[in-house]
């Protein structure tokens, strides 16, 4: 090897150090970004980067804000770990979602619960779809656990809940969020506290090994998604309602879920962003739930459940129960039953 | 010669259906046994009381009324039915407890309907809300850890395991 030559491979060498984890992609700098390049950012770290932290989330449910501390494993593309530390009651839960599977280990019960993944790797959101909804602004650069942050705003056009992340200007990964009601009320918000990142986390790590003596409880209790609203009415049995569109969203598919004495018809709408499902069912297999606010629709009465991160708006028309669910407010949902009620009409 | 067996062919003896030498025997065992011939005498005087009652003469439509019914289809499934339902309920504790199967059998499915539509309420909003995380995960926003811990709350009260933070839908 020439001296030259050993200089080149040294340089690289030291190059190579210096750069920041982004998986096998070349790291980004979010320093001086628009909105449209840090969301373009955040939407391609789930294929791009592996990490492991601890994250700190709080929840207001009801009245009550709940604070839930998890240390989340992560590994491109789609699986995941989480492992509850607090409160008390949820203390030594593990999710491992291998992005087939998720499994459920509950160990005050020694009980598994097996269904299919909640972890999606790449959203098939286009970038385009989030500036059109929401109205987007970086609100400047802060630090987090010590990195650098870009913080973006995102507040959506039609009314509903106002987001702020703070995303990792060399990975693009959100280290905080915060999500508040149109009132400034804080609902949800995430923060990692302590995080890592890695170039290849071990696959093992993502694979759930089975407690010895553990009752195993599987819930695919839907079928398979279905695109056509017609095919999905007839596989309902009943007289469906399921427009193209409703209150300005577009049907995205749907499922019949059963579970137990229940099944329901689920469509579920989207923004190009956020989902909305409403599910269906003969209100001659299931009585009006007793649970939340009695809230008054146009000539009749409804129920509204205030999750705090998911709202419920329930009602009956036309012999069918109905239940819109989604973190969009109230109007918006009154709108979507009105809708529905008027179509039956 | 047991006089039970002398006793059996008595009746023959009368009708002439025994052979010579049975009939020689049995009269010889007459002559020496006194209960013997007393049953003779009693079968006889029963011969005799018999042979006195006169024939009468079957109605002249008797045959014909027979073979009309020997002929006539077999009863269909309903009529049978509903004959067998008439000869049960001629029994009043078969009656009762026919009575209380049919009613079982009308209200056991009205009622589990009953109870299936509440417990779908019940169980309603829980359902909901998981399939809604899980149709969720596809928003870029939305926070994975938390969804995950919302499923797992569910599918905990969906198996009939009770909250204990006080979580229930409220």
């Amino acid at each position: 090897m020439t001296a030259r030559a050993l200089v080149i491979a040294v340089c690289a060498a030291v190059l190579v150090a210096a750069t920041p984890v982004r998986g096998q992609d070349q790291p980004v700098f979010l320093a001086s970004a628009d909105a449209a390049t840090v969301i373009r950012a955040l939407l391609t770290a789930p294929t791009l980067v592996d990490y492991e932290g601890t994250k700190i989330l709080t929840a207001l449910r009801g009245q009550r804000a709940e604070t839930v501390t998890i240390l989340e494993s992560y590994k491109r593309s789609g699986k995941l770990r989480l492992e509850f530390l607090s409160p008390e009651s949820a203390s030594g839960r593990l999710i491992v979602d291998d992005g087939a599977s998720s499994w459920h280990y509950e160990p005050s019960r020694h009980i598994v619960m097996r269904g299919p993944s909640f972890v999606t790797a790449q959203p098939a959101v286009d970038p385009a779809a989030i500036l059109s909804r929401y109205d987007a602004m970086v609100l400047g650069n802060e630090q987090v656990i010590g990195r650098q942050t870009v913080v973006l705003s995102l507040q959506p056009r039609g009314g509903g809940l106002v987001k702020r992340l703070w995303v990792d200007q060399a990975t693009g990964v959100v280290l905080r969020t915060e999500e508040r009601d149109p009132s400034g009320e804080l609902l949800f918000s995430s923060l990692f506290s302590r995080i890592s990142y890695s170039l290849n986390l071990p696959s093992a790590l993502f694979r759930f090994h089975l407690p010895a003596g553990a009752r195993i409880f599987s819930f695919y209790v839907s079928g398979d998604p279905i695109t056509d609203p017609q095919e999905l009415s007839r596989q309902a049995k009943f007289a469906l309602r399921a427009p193209i569109v409703l209150a300005g969203l577009r049907f995205r598919s749907g499922t019949v879920a059963r579970h137990g004495a229940l099944t329901a018809v689920t469509a579920q709408y989207t923004d190009g962003v956020g989902v909305v499902s409403v599910f269906q069912t003969p209100a001659s297999r299931m009585a009006m739930p007793e649970v939340g606010a009695t809230v008054a629709l146009r000539g009749m009465q409804g129920r509204w459940l205030d999750l705090g991160y998911f709202r419920i708006l329930m009602w009956q028309s036309g012999g069918v129960s109905f239940a819109a669910i989604g973190t969009l407010p109230l109007h918006t949902l009154v709108t979507i039953a009105e809708e529905l009620n008027a179509a039956a009409r | 010669m047991t006089h039970a067996r002398v006793q059996r062919q008595l009746s023959a003896l009368l009708d002439n259906e025994l052979t010579a030498d049975e009939a020689q025997e049995l009269r010889a065992h007459l002559e020496t046994c006194a209960r013997c011939r007393e049953e003779l005498e009693r079968l006889q005087g029963l011969k005799r009381l018999l042979g006195a009652v006169q024939d009468r003469t079957p109605p002249a439509q008797l045959w014909d009324d027979l073979w009309r019914r020997v002929d006539a289809p077999a009863p269909g499934t309903v009529a049978g039915l509903l004959e067998t339902i008439r000869a049960a309920f001629r029994r009043p504790a078969l009656a009762t407890a026919a009575a209380a199967v049919v009613l079982m059998l009308v209200a056991f499915p009205l009622v589990r309907g009953r109870i299936d539509r509440l417990r779908a309420a019940e169980i309603g909003p829980d359902l909901f809300v998981r399939e809604h995380a899980l149709a969720a995960a596809t928003d870029p926003f939305a926070d994975r850890a938390y969804l995950g811990l919302l499923v797992s709350d569910v599918n905990l009260v969906l198996i009939g395991e009770r909250r204990e933070r006080g979580e229930e839908l409220r």
